[in-house]
């Protein structure tokens, strides 16, 4: 079995949010060694909630899995001589500092080019280090309504139930993970042109990751569509509440439909010719909707799936995070890592979602504790 | 300079979103992305798709634009030896069909290898290449809703919320990383490798701290637009018919700032000093920001807020994003020309090189096949006589 593929890279990261620890964290588990350069009290992501039995940050412990971590107070000249020395010995320099504070820190563009001339320096702002909001503030739900997403969400039953209300950001740090995925992506295209160019600067947005993975909204404007989260619907399927939960119907082709019209027994509002076009479906979406609604609202979920699925119709559970956990298909798959989390002994935490020449990535360690090792001075 | 996956070659048979887009992503950094279809079946997404509500190809120009196309009626054994041929010209083979169907077409990871010893091969599906579930059809809301994203969505007193094209395109960007990383192994040790994506452990992976929480045996809920610490929290409307900015309070100091914006003697009692006190009583404060907020333009609010120091921003449509001067000048937003002509918006990739230039979109939606005389031509040396050959017996078709 060839070694996972980052193995020898050395990523060094200064991280306070989500974005550039989450990027570290996907370099990690693809076998590069990180190495967190902290503050003496540690870095604020270890004091975010939700907290862990023991008291370690839930949002840390995975976004550090498998790093070590030393102190560097950066006020200090012994502290920043000691991250030039890291520094140093890295491939890869993920960093989220304020772009105000940069300079005194010895963390600017210039400064780290000058010193560090084949690093990879990665800056991972909420607006990026570059225009009119390179300093602006960010968090998760202000990046996803800055991208776009956030205007558009809820969808399907969601706002159909609640047309008023404000809109409603999807769950925990999705954003943020976003300008993280794209800054690891940034990372290993800089590398791959090291050989020509050297080390070189990678300014990542998480507005512009964002807005990436929003690209159809964009698509569609071009197509002279403004999208709006109440018309963001299906026409029919979407979310379907159960006798004990909720399903996802999504019928996209016509072998689809034609499972589902079996799976719901052939009633005979199905049998009416003219739905056997799409077009036709679509335009009497509702009445589909009301006739699939009721019969899965006096059924079971699991019954409901195994026999969609058999039929070919594609449909899902909505998965709570411990069914994620417990999932049968993950555990055969090995998802999940055991390592362990100070104060919380071992735990079941997921390694990465990608398989590597058959195999998953396992995790290699939890968080590291402040401080794991003494002060470089 | 030169972009920094110049040189790279990818024959890509991904269809659909996830994995056309993270071959997208390549292109845009740099790769020579070859589209491999027929006219017998085409991408799913050249179809128009009536579910969605809309006639038109769904969403085929931004995950296509940058690509170069070509006929191969893969059914034929003679298709799939020709389809073996691009892939020894190839650094990647790129896939997104259900587990198993390559193999079935004489494509799978060992045939690709006897043609291309060093070949990264990029397969993403929706639960993965092995395990209980793998022969599962999905698309990104049944991913959002296995991972646990959907459940952990929406309204605290709602159903959950379907993902939709996000949950694509991030399983597409987290792919693009990943093959990355086996580009990396293969210049270090000459091996290549299996990249296997499980779009809906991709899901999984951007809730990693709830399913920590649940495996030490908590029952995360969902919360809507509430953060576990942070107190206001929120999205509030702005002046103007469905208008709404989004703010985030982080610390004490950005508190009273804001305090001091509002000017509002309801929010200055001493206990909402405190980040707790502000948390549980945030449905108090909550009422009276959003009197605030309701009474200001969402731009000019949040630039006034964020002068003050607090994470805030207007919630922007499309239109809005789309007219952004500085997105357009940092590639978040790209001109595009279609080869008819017409031109449109698009999203660039993600990532501004201070050395590597050349990224982004350059050619627009390939018509099926428009690049026959490069790819079969000039790339695998084809002759007229043989092309003709091929298309009159369907292989190129």
């Amino acid at each position: 079995m060839p070694p996972p593929p980052l193995t020898g890279l050395g990523v060094a990261v200064r991280a306070e949010g989500v974005a550039a620890a989450y990027a570290g964290r996907m370099l990690g588990t693809l076998g590069a060694e990180v190495l967190w350069i902290e503050p003496p009290d540690g870095s604020p992501l270890r004091r975010e909630p939700p907290f862990l039995p023991g008291g370690t940050s839930a949002i840390f412990a995975y976004c550090a899995a498998g790093a070590r971590s030393r102190c560097c107070d950066l006020s200090r000249e012994d502290g920043r001589r000691a991250a030039t020395a890291l520094l140093a010995q890295s491939d890869i320099f993920l960093d989220d500092t304020p772009l105000a504070d940069r300079a005194a820190l010895g963390l600017d563009e210039a400064t780290i080019a000058a010193r560090h001339p084949d690093l990879i320096h990665v800056s991972v702002l909420p607006f990026g280090a570059a225009g009119p909001k390179a300093g602006w503030k960010g968090a998760d739900i202000i990046v996803q309504h800055a991208a776009g997403e956030g205007y558009l969400l809820p969808n399907g039953l969601s706002v159909e139930l609640f047309p008023d209300r404000p809109p409603v950001k999807i769950h925990g740090h999705f954003g943020e993970m976003q300008g993280g995925i794209a800054a690891a992506l940034g990372a290993l295209a800089a590398l791959r042109a090291r050989g020509q160019v050297g080390g070189q600067y990678v300014d990542i947005s998480s507005q512009d990751a964002m807005l990436a993975v929003g690209a159809f909204a964009i698509q569609r404007l071009g197509d002279g569509s403004v999208e709006h989260r109440v018309e963001r619907s299906f026409r029919y399927g979407g979310v379907l509440a159960c006798a004990d939960g909720y399903v996802e119907l999504l019928t996209l082709e016509q072998r689809q439909w034609d499972g589902l019209v079996a799976l719901l027994g052939h009633p005979a509002w199905a049998q009416d010719r003219a739905l056997a076009d799409g077009l036709e479906r679509s335009r009497r979406g509702p009445e589909l909707n009301r006739h699939i609604r009721a019969w899965a609202r006096v059924r079971k979920v699991a019954d409901i799936v195994r026999e969609g699925q058999a039929a070919g119709v594609p449909l899902a559970r909505y998965y709570t995070p411990g069914d994620v956990v417990g999932d049968p298909h993950e555990r055969a798959r090995g998802l999940f890592s055991k390592v362990d989390v100070a104060g919380a002994g071992p735990l079941a935490m997921l390694a990465s979602p990608f398989h590597f020449d058959g195999a998953a990535l396992p995790l290699r360690a939890g968080p590291p504790v402040l401080p794991a090792e003494a002060p470089v001075a | 300079m030169t972009a920094p996956l110049s040189g790279i070659r990818i024959a890509d048979f991904t269809v659909h979103n996830a994995g056309p887009f993270a071959t997208h992503l390549l292109a845009q950094l740099g790769a020579e992305v070859i589209k491999v279809e027929s006219a017998m079946r085409p991408d799913a997404f050249r179809k128009p798709h009536p579910v969605y509500g809309r006639m038109g190809p769904a969403t085929f120009d931004q995950v296509s634009a940058g690509k170069r196309s070509v006929r191969i009626n893969l059914k034929k054994p003679e298709g799939a030896a020709l389809a073996k041929r691009l892939v020894a010209l190839s650094d990647i083979a790129a896939e997104s069909f259900r587990p198993g169907v390559m193999a079935r077409l004489g494509l799978g990871y060992a045939a690709l290898r006897a043609a291309r010893p060093d070949l990264v091969m990029l397969s993403i599906s929706s639960s993965g290449q092995t395990g209980p579930d793998a022969h599962f059809a999905g698309y990104a809301p049944l991913f959002g809703a296995w991972g646990g994203l959907g459940q952990m969505t929406g309204y605290p007193d709602g159903p959950p919320v379907e993902m939709r094209h996000v949950m694509d395109h991030t399983v597409g960007m987290n792919a693009a990383v990943a093959v990355l990383a086996a580009l990396h192994r293969r210049t270090a040790t000459g091996e290549g490798a299996l990249v296997d994506v499980s779009a809906r452990a991709v899901a999984a992976s951007l809730l990693g701290e709830a399913l920590l929480l649940a495996a030490a045996g908590t029952a995360p809920q969902r919360v809507g637009n509430a953060h576990p610490r942070m107190a206001p929290h929120g999205v509030y409307p702005a002046a103007g018919e469905d208008r709404w900015i989004a703010i985030a309070v982080a610390s004490d100091s950005e508190w009273r700032a804001l305090r001091d914006l509002v000017g509002d003697r309801a929010l200055t009692a001493p206990r909402f000093e405190t980040e707790a006190v502000r948390h549980a009583e945030s449905a108090t404060i909550d009422a009276v920001l959003a009197g605030w907020t309701a009474r200001h333009e969402a731009n000019a609010l949040a630039a006034r807020l964020q002068a003050a120091g607090i994470a805030a921003h207007a919630s922007w449509t499309t239109p809005e994003i789309a007219a952004d001067p500085h997105l357009r000048s940092c590639g978040a937003i790209l001109a595009v020309t279609e080869p008819d002509g017409t031109g449109r918006a698009a999203v660039g990739v993600p990532v501004r090189l201070s050395k590597s230039s050349g990224s982004g979109i350059h050619r627009g939606t390939p018509r099926l096949g428009e690049d026959e005389d490069h790819v079969f031509g000039d790339l695998l040396g084809m002759g007229r006589d043989e092309r003709q050959r091929l298309e009159a017996d369907e292989i190129i078709y």
